[in-house]
């Protein structure tokens, strides 16, 4: 069991943690030249409209005044308004519905990375120093050293162009739009269940495949990685060898008493790099045009608009140091000794 | 002292010697693939050294890899064959070995020069967030307490970002250009040294020896350089090689977006999103394809060879390195 008072201890080290982000989002703005003003009032504005402007964003208060306002509105989940994509609108609302669809790509590249790292990492140290073993491995390091804006394109070029299998971009067929998407949780295969609408499920699984694959390959290659490592470390102890001994076959053995031990690691490797796998969705966003919270990002970077910056970045913070935390909580939990 | 007698005699061992003995090192060279990671290493290396050279001598013309006065769509397929068969089978009689991109530049000559500037942006950004990395962790092992508490929370603070996010975040701020880019890298990458540093730094000041050196009245700097640093080198190798292949791996990512190399730019990258846009749909894959190539081979030498490093790692270090 994992007690309270560690996850209350664990908790509490996340409050600094949490203030120093937000104080570096906050910096976000100021740190960067120009004055915002212009940005949010447009390069015709006058001089009597960028003060008005300025003086709405209470740009010409102290700074540890705007700091104060800053840290007060995010606590209360208000990240103040889009300056040039949704001009107008709040940024909460903006990533509300663009952090699904991210999401939405991150867990299907994470479940593909599942489904094959683990078999893979167990073939691999089962058949330790073998051809196919050596095979995995290179292939599993191959799989971190290919960027995934040259698999990308490549993918699409091979299973949508030449092929003509899959779809090369986009979330849904143009048809599909008909009557709207749904607007329930953002994500598309959710929603369309949700609906009942088997078609429009077909269809976005149909748009999501090539892209959670190659997201997915990352995650496998680090997955199969640790697989394959800790299932060896596992290999090494005692009641392995007390199991063998017992007369039991090497393969049960290793799948019954080695994999369940084995998976502890694995399942840290799946939480930490789930971070980075919603960093890779920048990436496969903007190769497949998918218009999820990376694009956004991007394109937020590209026009100044500097409170959608801040959110995007805060978001995937927050998120990021959450799965750290959940991760920690269920290492400590499947295996106890972790807590001193 | 009487250690003294027992000393001139190691002296007498060479480096080579000490090298051979190391265990590190006998581990390391007995890992296939690590060496397959050094080979490929090495020949990227001699790759972009060489193009350099040449163009430095004069043998190549730099404004060949830059011209940009071909403005309109005009490009030749590798070997003036758009096939893959028919690109191997003419491969002996061959004037743009990987084609020419939309600007009828040669993509060969362009991925060639792309290796120097992987390396040479590569190796500054690991180079800084090594040099600031050690320097803060070691700090922080060494004085502890408050010290040691403001460093770390504030690593702690740059660790939770995603690294590509909070280089875009920098990115943000700072502008973009290659330099911006190797900047907002140093930044994402110095915690991770910081982090393994301390912590290998730790453990080695829990050893006696250095305890003794202390009780006999060395300085600050003195256990740092002569025993901290020393016996910290390992773990902080393994980060640096692992570190340079996502450093060029970032590099090109950020360049993709839009946020890196600018137009022009013989940069693995750029040639990738510029190959991607002009003309991979299209079939014209040769513009993307090798850039990409070379830049996936060179990763996977990095990562090859620190995994090898990592294996090879006593355990004790291993711990430190993520």
């Amino acid at each position: 069991m994992i007690s309270k008072r560690y996850i209350f201890k664990r908790l509490l080290l996340l409050v600094p943690v949490l203030f120093g982000v937000a104080t570096l989002v906050f910096s976000i703005l100021h740190l960067s030249p120009g004055n915002p003003a212009t940005v949010v009032a447009g390069q015709q504005a006058s001089a009597e409209e960028i003060r008005q402007v300025e003086q709405r964003l209470g740009l010409n208060d102290p700074v540890w005044v705007q700091y104060g306002r800053f840290m007060l509105d995010a606590v209360q989940l208000n990240l103040g308004e889009s300056w040039v994509i949704r001009k107008g609108e709040p940024v909460t609302s903006v990533l509300r519905w663009k952090f699904p669809i991210t999401l939405e790509l991150a867990v299907l590249g994470q479940i593909a990375g599942i489904m094959f790292g683990i078999p893979i990492g167990i073939v691999s140290a089962i058949k330790q120093d073998t051809i196919t073993d050596h095979l995995s491995r290179v292939g599993a390091l191959s799989g971190i050293s290919i960027p995934i804006f040259w698999s990308g394109p490549l993918v699409i070029l091979l299973f949508s162009v030449s092929l003509g299998w899959f779809p090369t971009s986009g979330r849904l067929t143009q048809r599909a739009y008909e009557g709207g998407a749904p607007q329930t949780t953002g994500a598309l295969l959710v929603d369309s269940l949700l609906e009942g609408n088997i078609i429009m499920f077909i269809d976005a699984a149909w748009h999501l495949f090539l892209p959670a694959m190659v997201i997915g390959i990352y995650s496998m290659a680090l997955i199969s990685r640790m697989m394959r490592s800790s299932m060896l470390e596992v290999v090494r102890q005692d009641y392995i060898r007390t199991a063998h001994a017992k007369g039991q076959g090497r393969k049960i053995t290793l799948l019954k008493h080695g994999l369940r031990n084995a998976l502890i690691p694995v399942v840290t490797v799946i939480g930490i790099q789930f971070g980075s796998l919603l960093g890779g969705a920048v990436l496969t966003e903007t190769v497949f045009n998918i218009r999820g919270i990376g694009m956004l990002l991007v394109d937020a970077i590209t026009d100044g608009d500097y409170p959608i910056i801040q959110g995007t970045v805060l978001l995937f913070a927050l998120v990021f140091t959450m799965v750290n935390l959940i991760v920690d909580l269920t290492y400590s939990y499947l295996d106890p000794r972790i807590e001193q | 002292m009487s250690t003294e007698t027992a000393t001139p005699e190691r002296e007498e061992r060479g480096f080579v010697d000490r090298l051979r003995a190391s265990p590190f090192l006998t581990e390391l060279l007995s890992n296939r693939l690590a060496i397959f990671g050094l080979s490929l290493i090495l020949l990227i290396t001699v790759m972009g050294v060489g193009t350099r050279l040449a163009v430095f001598v004069g043998v190549l013309d730099f404004g060949q890899l830059l011209d940009t006065q071909f403005a309109q769509q005009q490009y030749y397929p590798p070997c003036g064959d758009a096939t893959l068969t028919g690109w191997l089978s003419s491969l002996g009689s061959c004037q743009h070995f990987f084609g020419t991109d939309a600007q009828r530049r040669d993509v060969f000559l362009r991925t060639m020069y792309g290796a120097w500037l992987a390396l040479k942006y590569g190796t500054v950004t690991v180079a800084a967030s090594t040099v600031l990395g050690v320097g803060l962790g070691t700090v922080a092992a060494y004085y502890g307490g408050w010290i040691d508490n403001v460093i770390m929370r504030t690593m702690d603070v740059l660790l939770s970002f995603p690294s590509l996010l909070l280089a875009l975040a920098v990115v943000a701020v700072f502008g973009t250009g290659l330099w911006k880019a190797v900047f907002a890298l140093t930044l994402v990458y110095t915690p991770r040294f910081a982090r393994v540093v301390r912590g290998a730094a730790l453990k080695v000041l829990e050893d006696e020896y250095v305890e003794a050196t202390v009780a006999l009245g060395a300085r600050d700097w003195r256990v740092i350089v002569r025993h901290v640093l020393p016996n910290s080198l390992a773990p902080i190798t393994v980060q640096s090689t692992l570190n340079f292949g996502l450093a060029i791996i970032d590099l090109a990512a950020l360049s993709f977006l839009g946020f890196g190399a600018t137009a022009g730019t013989p940069s693995w990258g750029w040639m990738l999103t510029k190959g991607v846009e002009n003309g991979l749909i299209n079939g014209l894959w040769w513009m993307s394809f090798f850039p990409g190539l070379f830049l996936a081979l060179t990763v996977l030498g990095f990562n090859l060879l620190g995994d090898g490093m990592r294996d090879a790692l006593d355990p004790r270090m291993q711990d430190a390195v993520d």
